[in-house]
């Protein structure tokens, strides 16, 4: 988080995590289109030639002044391929929370736990951890054929028992309550820190 | 002052106004087109010159995440810290990136026709003052609780919703 006082701005920086392919650059789509264009800043991708991500993608959202305070989130995904781990490595420094995108399809879920265990990894080296920071899961591509039971996910990954959402990204379905709920944490987590 | 671990950085009014007035004298003596201050994240603080045709977030995200790509590269040949500064050369337009401590990026956009020594010298002479000034940026974790209570929650959800005209 970053405060600015002069300005009364405060910035705080949410991580789209999960496999490649599970929808985190669509979330971000789907919001970018959702926002007036005077709150929000263009929608960066940094992509290969095949269209995935290589780098990250990367939107502001500048609410309107609450309190004297103008709230500004800077939303990144990831890269999900495993091999731009030093890429997902410098997105998530600084972060102030994490979504993690998961893929409901059933043939998906090594690639999940994976891709959680790479967090938490990462998280770990940066002196954080899946216990401590603001997060929360989407069980994305809730509409496709043999996708695993919400119990089974829950029981496979929401080992913490963190808040969790079933979306359906390409269609907008439960993408800004998700970002609404991270918001959520983040602020709740504020309290919570300080108060120790 | 690392912000790895999810702390809060506070920038004080003062030293806010100390960071323009360095800008300011950095711009007269350079005639950059454009000066951007942001954060090592990527937020933009403070900038001098016009942004009518750009976008100052995308810009100064691009800008900090080019420099923590870059300082990788650093540690992996073995340097200590980062590069402390990189230069990209356009035909009509140099862009001069440097950190100011762990924290800051200063990004230095100029006309191709202006001496690049003469950027490197004010930029140092800069980046020496912005650090003294900078040393003072402190972690105030219970100032930034009062900033959210209660009602700042409720207006937040309620101004996130009609954002995104739920």
């Amino acid at each position: 988080m970053f405060i600015n006082k002069a300005l009364q701005e405060i910035n705080l920086k949410i991580v789209y995590y999960g496999p490649g392919l599970s929808g985190k650059t669509t979330n971000l789509e789907y919001i970018f289109t959702r926002l007036d264009p005077t709150m929000r800043s263009e929608l960066v991708s940094l992509k290969t030639r095949e269209e995935r991500t290589l780098y990250f993608d990367f939107m502001q959202l500048e609410l309107g002044r609450i309190k004297g305070l103008k709230p500004r989130f800077n939303l990144y995904t990831v890269p999900g391929q495993v091999y731009y781990n030093f890429s997902r490595k410098i997105i998530l420094r600084g972060a102030d929370g994490v979504v993690f995108v998961a893929d409901s399809q059933q043939n998906r879920m090594g690639e999940n736990l994976d891709s959680l265990l790479d967090l938490e990894k990462n998280l770990i080296e940066m002196g954080m951890s899946l216990q401590n920071i603001p997060w929360v899961i989407q069980y994305n591509k809730r509409d496709l054929r043999d996708i695993e039971t919400i119990e089974t996910m829950q029981a496979k990954l929401n080992f913490f028992g963190v808040p969790h959402t079933e979306a359906i990204a390409s269609r907008g379905v439960e993408v800004v309550s998700t970002l609404k709920m991270i918001i959520s944490e983040v602020v709740y987590k504020i309290d919570a820190l300080v108060e120790q | 002052m690392d912000m790895n671990n999810g702390s809060q950085l506070i920038l004080s009014e003062d030293v806010y106004d100390g960071i323009s007035k360095v800008l300011d004298d950095l711009a007269a003596h350079t005639r950059a087109e454009l000066i951007v201050f942001c954060e090592s994240n990527g937020y933009p603080i403070l900038h001098k010159g016009s942004v009518d045709n750009l976008d100052l977030p995308i810009i100064s995200s691009l800008a900090a995440n080019n420099f923590s790509a870059t300082a990788k590269i650093a540690a992996m040949l073995g340097e200590k810290d980062a590069f402390k500064f990189l230069f990209h050369e356009g035909e009509h337009t140099n862009m001069y990136l440097s950190n100011v401590g762990f924290n800051f990026v200063l990004l230095v956009i100029f006309d191709a026709e202006v001496a690049l020594g003469i950027i490197r010298i004010y930029t140092k002479k800069a980046i020496d003052e912005l650090t003294k000034l900078l040393g003072a940026v402190k972690e105030e974790e219970k100032k930034t609780k009062e900033l959210f209570d209660l009602e700042f929650k409720t207006l937040l959800s309620e101004e996130l919703s009609r954002s995104l005209k739920l």
